[in-house]
């Protein structure tokens, strides 16, 4: 029996010395930054999640630099977002990392990634990638205010959040064009409903429940202040007019029936899946999605940015990016940043394009038709606007749970848009107060 | 290190006078030492795979780490966070209804399904597989079917319009009121067939005597079964509990794969917070202490389910 104690105090000696923890503390900057690459045979490691677009990326890449080989490995998302922090931790890191803010801000602080300002000097960044798709990429060194400071990630691919519409459903309810302001798409939503058609398909077991109030936001508030509040500006507020009403507005069309019932128990593959075989009129998630509905539907779908309140506003959309960060371990900074230099590129722009995304580039010029040539038009529209504002779950750590609890709530109408807003300014606080 | 078993122990023959002689010392010490080479590879396994990230989840308990910057100290700042937020009450509260379908449910319907087929040899080894069979399906599995058949248009509500009650369907897991019940009814339908099988085994050992002795005294099915199966099964029941018990407060796959909580948190579990603070939130030292907490919520009710299960002397 005495060996128990023993054993005890033996772990908890290795317990006591096990846990001195990884250092650092300090934010990275690479130092001897060159466009002048290397003409040696080297390989550059790399983690990424979404494919596509990175897997045709890199193939054109290395197309490009034969001398430069990038041995990339793709995880799962839900498995990248558990693992990466802790592989970029390591003493031999991926060179480069496919960016996740939620994920990976820990590693700013910690000066694991690149603070990338150098390069985006060397190389004019401003020039070619949209101003909005780098500063959702900035940071503090603190990681707590996001839209100013160094620069983190530099994106690889683009998207956007929009409406998806069902031409057929929307034309037999008597609708000829896509609406140009939010009333005019409410009275859409009458006229399909009149029609017995349910109009939209609604995910809100996961994302797709915000993801209509973001839009709503978006299309009622002021965009400034929005963002402020998703960038953790000190004395932000979500707790505004527009989001209230936004929130309101869903309350509103579960009662009305747009909505259907069961929206709460719906996966976002689900309502999707609903959408394609024809259940709803209308469907809100982002041109990501767009390859599996064109397979589905064909002609028979259409996009259309969710209007502005009024018309004449600038157009605001939630927008997000396939971005990619280099480690402040690598040995090859200068070949890293050429990749991350590539994503502007024309061929890329062809690639991005291609592969569903939207280019990086919005000056490539692109050939589209059908969904695609509306998507693309409809994203131009908003970046020449410079309305592509971040998704609300990048404020906090835990957003994304307040913000689809609270949208359920909304939606069973258990909660008052009141409550959904306190809840969502309570886990902004925790973080950034 | 005086031996403990050179003691006198009543019913041993007593250590001779004058103490041990060296020579059965020695060979006493290493019986032990190879007594200790056969215990060490288990041993080593369990304190490096069981104890040690106990022990170390403790320590992790009291400390502010996000995962990847040093980490500080933070005494019993986690534990008071726990205890202060408005998540954990309901959480719990929702554990602890699991627990009546993990576990009450399922060994009642374990006993009954006992009593039924106790006895009866034809096709026992097809009900046995059959009843069991939802314990060897992954729970992960078991949570996407559930899914589905509870669905807007799932098995379920397709039952119901059949029989005509069009008006009581809906999509279940999504039902703000219904969610937890839902979710308990998968709990049931997993755990049934373990509690049952369970039971069989057990009442295979009861001696036929006492059934013919109740017979004789009038007794029928009923009262054989209060007088001599329920009784028997007593150490059965209590394993069955507190397995089931154990499913029902750490739960945490089912219920990520099919409600993640929702609607609106109305089926979080403690499990399930844990993730959030450990991945969604990076606050391991939040997520150790809540694991903690749910380690002695548990041992409270293992060790309830056992007193109350014990037989009196």
């Amino acid at each position: 029996m005495r060996t128990k104690p023993l054993a005890a105090v033996l772990a908890l000696a290795l317990a006591l010395t096990a846990c001195a923890e990884s250092g650092g503390g300090e934010s990275a900057a690479p130092s001897d930054v060159s466009k002048e690459l290397t003409k040696e045979n080297i390989t550059l490691k790399l983690a990424y999640t979404d494919d596509p677009p990175s897997k045709a990326l890199i193939s054109a890449f290395e197309a490009e630099h034969p001398n430069i080989k990038i041995d990339a490995q793709q995880t799962p998302f839900s498995d990248y977002v558990k693992s990466i922090k802790l592989s970029m931790a390591a003493d031999t890191p991926p060179d480069i990392a496919e960016y996740n803010p939620g994920a990976m801000r820990s590693l700013v602080p910690a000066g694991l990634i690149y603070d990338l300002t150098a390069y985006e000097k060397l190389y004019s960044w401003n020039d070619g990638f949209p101003a909005a798709s780098l500063e959702v990429l900035r940071s503090n060194k603190e990681a707590k205010e996001y839209g100013t400071g160094g620069l983190y990630a530099v994106p690889g691919a683009l998207s956007v959040l929009g409406v998806y519409y069902n031409k057929q459903l929307v034309q037999a309810a008597g609708i000829t064009k896509p609406p140009s302001t939010l009333d005019e798409f409410r009275a859409n939503l009458a006229a399909v409903k009149g029609k017995g058609t349910t109009p939209f398909s609604l995910g809100g077991l996961e994302v797709g429940g915000f993801q209509l109030w973001n839009a709503l936001t978006n299309s009622l508030g002021d965009e400034t202040q929005y963002r402020d509040w998703v960038y953790g500006k000190p004395g932000s507020t979500i707790q505004t007019d527009a989001a209230k009403q936004a929130a309101q507005t869903v309350v509103d069309w579960v009662g009305a029936g747009y909505i259907p019932a069961s929206a709460n128990a719906t996966a976002d593959a689900d309502a999707q899946a609903n959408f394609v075989g024809g259940k709803s009129a209308y469907l809100i998630t982002g041109n990501w999605a767009a390859s599996v509905i064109e397979k589905g539907m064909g002609d028979n779908v259409g996009f259309f940015l969710l209007p502005q309140a009024k018309t004449g506003e600038s157009t605001v959309a939630s927008g997000a990016s396939v971005a990619f960060s280099i480690s402040s371990k690598t040995k090859h900074p200068n070949e890293a940043a050429a990749f991350l230099d590539f994503m502007r590129s024309a061929k890329a722009a062809t690639i991005q394009f291609d592969t569903g995304f939207m280019p990086v580039n919005s000056e490539a010029p692109i050939q589209a038709s059908g969904l695609r040539g509306d998507i693309a038009g409809e994203f131009k529209k908003v970046v020449g606007d410079n309305g592509i504002v971040p998704f609300p779950d990048f404020a906090s750590p835990n957003m994304i749970d307040r913000l689809t609890s609270g949208v359920q709530g909304l939606l069973s109408k258990q909660s008052t848009p009141d409550q959904f807003l306190t809840s969502l300014q309570e886990s902004w606080t925790q973080y950034h107060g | 290190m005086a031996d403990t078993d050179t003691a006198v122990l009543p019913g041993r023959t007593p250590v001779r006078p004058g103490g041990t002689s060296p020579v059965r010392g020695r060979r006493r010490r290493s019986r032990r030492l190879i007594a200790l080479a056969y215990i060490a590879p288990a041993a080593l396994v369990y304190i490096g795979f069981a104890i040690w990230p106990a022990i170390h989840t403790v320590y992790l308990s009291f400390l502010s780490w996000d995962g990847i910057l040093p980490a500080t100290w933070a005494g019993l700042d986690n534990y008071r966070a726990i205890f202060t937020d408005s998540m954990l009450g309901p959480s719990l509260w929702h554990a602890i209804v699991l627990i009546l379908f993990f576990a009450v449910i399922p060994c009642a319907l374990g006993l009954f399904m006992t009593a039924l087929l106790q006895g009866t040899t034809r096709g026992m080894t097809t009900f046995r597989v059959i009843f069991f069979l939802p314990q060897v399906l992954p729970l992960v599995a078991v949570g996407i079917t559930w899914r589905w058949l509870y669905n807007d248009e799932g098995l379920v509500n397709q039952g119901l319009r059949a029989v005509g009650l069009d008006g009581v369907t809906r999509a279940w897991l999504g039902d703000y009121n219904l969610a937890l019940i839902a979710l308990g009814f998968i709990g049931t339908w997993a755990m049934s067939g373990l509690c049952m099988v369970l039971f069989l085994a057990g009442a295979q050992k009861i001696d036929t005597s006492l059934y013919e002795a109740v017979a004789i005294d009038g007794g029928g099915p009923v009262r054989r079964f209060f007088a001599v199966t329920l009784p028997a099964l007593r150490g059965e029941i209590t394993i069955a509990s507190v397995i089931t018990t154990i499913a029902a407060l750490a739960s945490f796959d089912l219920v990520f794969v099919t409600t993640n909580g929702g609607p609106a948190n109305q089926t979080t579990v403690p499990g399930l917070l844990v993730y959030r603070l450990a991945f969604n939130e990076s606050n391991i030292g939040g997520a150790a202490a809540l694991a903690v907490v749910l380690t002695l919520i548990v041992i409270v009710f293992v060790t309830a389910i056992r007193r109350l299960t014990r037989e009196k002397p």
